[in-house]
């Protein structure tokens, strides 16, 4: 299972790198050609050196050519690194730029179902963390291996060129201090660990210190929190100092090993030099190759757990823009609703094993007003996700003005209904943009109407800049009630012939709410409603009323004749009062 | 700065040790081309064995040493590091505790957090880092300069003028990039904005059909985010390359420096080997060098937010405690007004009452209508910006805040319960309260069929902010908290909102069977909580529109009728 969703992931970079591989190509040709180079100039610093043998005994002639060469080839050199590195950053940016665009553009298509049950943290970070880490690690880590391994298969071979024995030394010891970094990483895994433990601790101590610091204020126990914290801060300064000296230990330590292998090439090149296995001058390159061939090393082996992260990511992205989208959508466009709605024997479950929704039948004439009544977590939620066609009905249909909404566009079936939710969400920007959600061409003049409807305008000219008040990506700033007020605002002024109110009002306090009643009134008059509440009195006038219990909906009719029914409702009316009563 | 130094002065040895470690390390370094250059010069040259010998094992030697001083150093750097910022972090933490209400606000929450974590994390890093390598990396530069000129003064006017140009470059392409990724963290933001509030306002978005704007909205900001990454990338991608270009050009002079100061007999070859390797070292401790400023200069920054913190004035205090508790009046009010920092309006205006020891205070008013303002000018949580609040007899302004807040216990709106025992969140009221006393404020509070649910009773361990408890639960225990303070004033802001009615009227019958009897205020929204108290004040965006009792009331004050009628009076 494991090896076919990587198999899965693999195709699927391999598919968004397809349209930059020329670019890849040309990349890869660049570094290869400033590898090349970049091992080549020692070579022939070292044969300059082998021309500089002594006092009068300088051979110019011959050096002044090499010299200028070195320069163009560093120049050469400095253009294709330079290029590649653009060349990188262009199609890395790029790639992830389409990844992010390719799976928010599915996320748009695909079912409330699936957003419902994947925390929203979740999917952002996908779109946003996994997307770089996938480009960062298969882009740059590809080249990163490419030109390291390069490297050392050049150095290699022209090490072995210049004398095999001292080749040998190298290739045998540099692992050494690979070895060296490896066991100082391992062995301080576990002091790292009590110290991230320590310092999580440490922090959500502080966290909920500080959330409740008026507490500890009001309480006087700022000392005894002192004690606390004592005791989390000791314990944290111990951990930290041996993780932060242990680790500490790998630079010194690796350091120690390449000056060791240097100690050891310069000891064999030397002796081999007397009996004039080699020059002084292939000596010195031999050198700078000794001190250059264990980098790339260290920075493969970080290539490769980049390289696994990196799919991992993909594969996730993958996960999203693989997800099976909403089934199409109708043909019909949906204009000039009247507001006839009704279920024709509708069945529905979020999970098959679970029935939730059976064989329910309402029937709602253009103009009526439907309450929906019962405990919390009856299934209130679940008929608007259906009225909207959040969610598709398992069984049955259901009808706008006779056409199953099935057979509609989503489009025009959601733009027939207006709806007011009890969490209210607000968008990060200005107040206009929020009123205008819904109808982003209304005029000002229209857009304070609908604010002035609703007894939001007054407060909202109190803001900093009124309208054009940047809120927060909460609406921070704003009371609950301000909040709903502005929902309210941004249905009053798209007006649609279908309204849903869930709890709309609960966070408006009682006058307020009686002042915008009168708003309300007038919103729904002529237009079918559905008003979900848990303040029975505010729905006994309605049309209908629905009764909910663990999903289904067991009575329906209206005020008097439920309570006459002396059923679930009656009790719940009742209760109400004997409450007040006592 | 002066903060971190005062607490990096407690490790004064440490902070000298570790530097001075760390430059006996690059000395030792420095020397290694010398050596190598000796080799070439006499060990190669002689055919000497035994000299090359001598000479290697001279470099191993070096090596071992370097090896312990390097050790040496970060022992010291880990020490004076942790050591400083540790006791920083207690000095900001207790700092924080003694900020007045209107500072803690201005604040916020998170800011506090973060200072006392990340930021305070980045100046470990920096002090570590900069007892590390700040001297190292600049000395190693200096030094290749010097030893080269100790090879040859002519050969090393190269390095004279090689390292002011690297310089130019790492420090230029460090100083251009460091704003404009800000920038691209900012572009960063933008999207994962988009594609959260997309997530969060998924119901309300496709209601309102507005997909196709949604794409076009996020596919904008992803483009402007490509366009400022490209555009910085192209910029970075140019350090590599320019130092590779610069490192070898003076490569090729120096070299070519050497040959002719070879030729003319003042030095030997292996010594234009050695400055061939000194102008190789430079380059990476340049790079290094970048890197820690701008790893330096964030932790300055970082510095600076603490101190900033640290700087804030602590909660003024008065020194009067003489509360008289057989004053006439536990509580009077004399034209008090109160408008927060930065608040537009007064947020109460002009309020006057006075209520008596054993008194029941009803408070009632709409959102934002000034409850919780008010009450919180009792403890002196907020200073009255006019007019006087005297408790007992003693204007709170020059009081003792300790004195005064040991009298008066509140329970705020959704004061947090602390994770800890049942016990221990009681005792938060008085950590001298025995069992007995816990067990009696639980009682009182209708708190007890909780802990007689829970299986290890008081001992029951409540997880933070209370999440294993229901709201109403939470409410119950806070209020048993207060109580076990046994404070003469009580303050209950909103308090039983969570609660049943029938809670809700037993906790009150509780409350007034309380001996000896505190004075009370209630803070609620319902008239049915408030309808029996001594005093009841109306209060309407700020102002007092009402006092009196419940029936006088009724008849004297529209808006406390309104919302009686609204609530009970006139149905449900």
């Amino acid at each position: 299972m494991k090896t076919k969703g990587s198999g899965a992931a693999w195709r699927y970079v391999m598919a968004t790198l397809r349209p930059y591989a020329p670019l890849v190509a040309l990349s890869i040709l660049l570094s290869a050609g400033s590898v090349v180079l970049t091992l080549y100039i020692p070579i022939r610093i070292g044969n300059i050196i082998d021309l500089i043998i002594g006092r009068g005994n300088v051979d110019f002639d011959g050096i002044l050519p090499i010299l200028w060469q070195i320069a163009a080839m560093a120049a050469a050199t400095g253009v294709m690194q330079w290029v590649s590195g653009v060349i990188n950053n262009r199609v890395a940016y790029t790639v992830v730029r389409d990844v992010r665009c390719a799976a928010f553009r599915r996320i748009q298509t695909l079912p409330l179902s699936y957003i419902d049950s994947h925390p929203s943290g979740e999917i952002v970070s996908r779109i946003i963390a996994d997307a770089d880490k996938f480009s960062d690690g298969l882009l740059l880590g590809f080249t990163q291996l490419f030109t390291g391994v390069l490297t050392i298969l050049g150095t290699l071979f022209i090490m072995m060129r210049i004398d095999f024995r001292i080749a040998l030394a190298v290739v045998v010891l540099t692992p050494l201090s690979i070895f060296v970094a490896k066991f100082i990483a391992q062995h301080t895994y576990s002091m790292f660990k009590l110290q991230s433990e320590s310092r999580g601790d440490m922090t959500s101590y502080i966290d909920e210190m500080i959330t409740g610091a008026k507490t500890v204020k009001a309480y006087g126990r700022a000392a005894s929190c002192m004690d606390e914290f004592d005791v989390y801060n000791e314990k944290l300064a111990k951990y930290s100092l041996r993780a932060i000296f242990f680790s500490s230990l790998t630079n010194p330590a690796t350091r120690f090993v390449n000056s060791v292998v240097y100690a050891v090439v310069t000891l064999t090149g030397a002796l081999t030099a007397i009996g004039g296995g080699i020059s002084v001058g292939m000596l010195t390159s031999f050198l700078s190759y000794a001190n250059q061939y264990a980098k790339p090393f260290n920075e493969i082996s970080g290539v490769v757990t980049e390289f696994q992260g990196a799919l991992a990511s993909a594969a996730r992205l993958y996960e999203i823009v693989n997800e099976s989208p909403e089934p199409p959508d109708g043909e019909v466009t949906l204009a000039d609703v009247d507001g006839n709605v009704a279920f024709d024997s509708v069945s529905f479950s979020y999970t098959p094993s679970r029935p939730l929704i059976k064989n329910v039948d309402i029937d709602v004439k253009a103009g009526e007003h439907i309450a929906i009544v019962g405990p919390t977590g009856c299934g209130k939620t679940t008929l608007i996700n259906l009225l909207m066609r959040f969610y598709d009905v398992t069984g049955g249909k259901i009808t706008v003005d006779g056409s199953d909404i099935r057979d509609v566009t989503r489009r025009s079936l959601r733009s027939s209904y207006g709806m007011v939710l009890q969490d209210t969400w607000l968008r990060a920007g200005t107040v206009r943009e929020n009123i205008k959600l819904g109808r982003p061409d209304a005029t000002d003049e229209e857009m304070i109407a609908a604010a002035k409807a609703v007894h939001a305008d007054g407060f909202i000219r109190q803001l900093p800049h009124g309208y054009d008040t940047v809120l927060g990506e909460s609406g921070e700033g704003l009371s609950q009630g301000q909040r709903q007020l502005l929902s309210i605002s941004r249905v009053m002024l798209s007006l649609p012939p279908i309204l849903i109110l869930d709890e709309a009002t609960s966070s408006i306090d009682t006058r307020t709410e009686r002042r915008i009643s009168r708003a309300f009134e007038k919103m729904m008059t002529g237009r079918t409603t559905f008003i979900v509440a848990h303040r029975l009195s505010t729905i006994r006038g309605s049309d209908k009323i629905l009764v909910m219990r663990d999903g289904d909906i067991i009575e329906q009719g209206k005020h008097d004749e439920l309570l006459a029914a002396n059923g679930f409702y009656a009790a719940l009316w009742n209760s109400q009062f004997a409450a007040v009563e006592k | 700065m002066k903060r971190v130094l005062q607490y990096l002065r407690h490790y004064a040895v440490e902070s000298v040790l570790g530097p001075l470690f760390k430059l006996l390390e690059a000395t030792f370094e420095l020397f290694i081309p010398l050596v190598v250059a000796s080799i070439v010069d006499v060990g190669i040259e002689n055919g000497d064995r035994p000299y090359i010998a001598k000479m290697v094992g001279l470099m191993v030697l070096l090596g071992i040493v370097g090896l312990i001083c390097s050790v040496s150093a970060q022992y010291f750097a880990a020490k004076a590091s942790v050591g400083s910022v540790s006791m920083l972090r207690r000095a900001l933490f207790e700092h924080i505790q003694t900020l007045d209400y209107t500072t803690l606000d201005e604040l916020g929450t998170s800011t506090m957090v973060t200072r006392l974590t990340s930021d305070i994390n980045q100046v470990e890093t920096g002090i570590n880092l900069t007892l590390r390598l700040l001297l190292r990396s600049p000395f190693v530069v200096v030094g290749a300069a010097v030893m080269a000129f100790t090879i040859d003064a002519k050969a090393a006017t190269v390095f004279v003028i090689a390292i002011p140009i690297l310089a130019a470059v790492v420090f230029g392409v460090m100083l251009v990039t460091l704003p404009l990724y800000k920038k691209v963290q900012g572009a960063l933001d933008r999207v994962l904005s988009a594609a959260r509030e997309n997530l969060t306002g998924v119901r309300v978005l496709r209601a309102f059909g507005r997909e196709d704007d949604e794409v076009e909205r996020f596919e904008t900001r992803a483009d402007a985010l490509v366009k400022m990454q490209k555009f910085v990338g192209r910029i970075s991608a140019l350090l590599n390359p320019m130092t590779f270009v610069i490192i070898n050009c003076a490569a090729v002079a120096l070299v070519y420096i050497g040959a002719l100061r070879v030729d003319e007999g003042i030095i030997e070859t292996g010594e234009v080997i050695a400055l061939y390797n000194y102008m190789s070292q430079i380059l990476v401790e340049l790079i290094k060098l970048a890197n820690l400023i701008i790893n330096i200069t964030k932790s300055v920054a970082s510095a600076g937010r603490v101190e900033a913190v640290i700087d804030m004035e602590p909660e003024r205090t008065g020194t009067n405690a003489d509360f008289d508790t057989s004053s006439e009046y536990a509580v009077e009010f004399d034209h008090v007004s109160l408008r927060y920092k930065n608040g537009g309006a007064d947020a109460v205006e002009d309020i006057t009452f006075k209520a008596r020891p054993g008194d029941v205070v009803g408070i009632i008013g709409g959102t934002g209508s000034g409850k919780t303002s008010l009450v919180n000018l009792i403890p002196a949580f907020y200073s009255a910006t006019s007019g006087h609040v005297r408790v007992f007899g003693v204007d709170v302004d020059g009081a003792d805040r300790d004195a005064l807040r040991r009298r008066v216990a509140v329970v705020a709106q959704g004061a947090p319960i602390f994770s800890g025992t049942i016990r221990d969140n009681v005792k938060w009221g008085s950590i001298d309260a025995d069992d007995g006393d816990v067990m009696a404020a639980i009682t009182t509070a209708q708190c007890a069929d909780v802990v007689a649910a829970k299986e290890h009773g008081l001992d029951e361990n409540i997880e933070r902010g209370g999440v294993n408890l229901s709201g109403g639960q939470r409410q119950r225990l806070s209020i048993a908290r207060a109580l076990a303070k046994r404070a003469d004033i009580l303050i209950l802001d909103d308090s039983s909102s969570a609660l049943d009615f029938t809670t809700d009227a037993a906790l009150r019958r509780a409350l007034g069977a309380l001996e000896p009897k505190p004075t009370m205020f209630i803070v609620s929204q319902r008239t049915s909580s408030i309808e029996h108290a001594d005093l009841i004040i109306v209060l309407d965006g700020g102002r007092c529109v009402g006092q009196g009792k419940h029936d006088e009331l009724l008849l004297a004050c529209p808006v406390y009728r309104e919302i009686y009628e609204l609530q009970g009076g006139g149905g449900i």
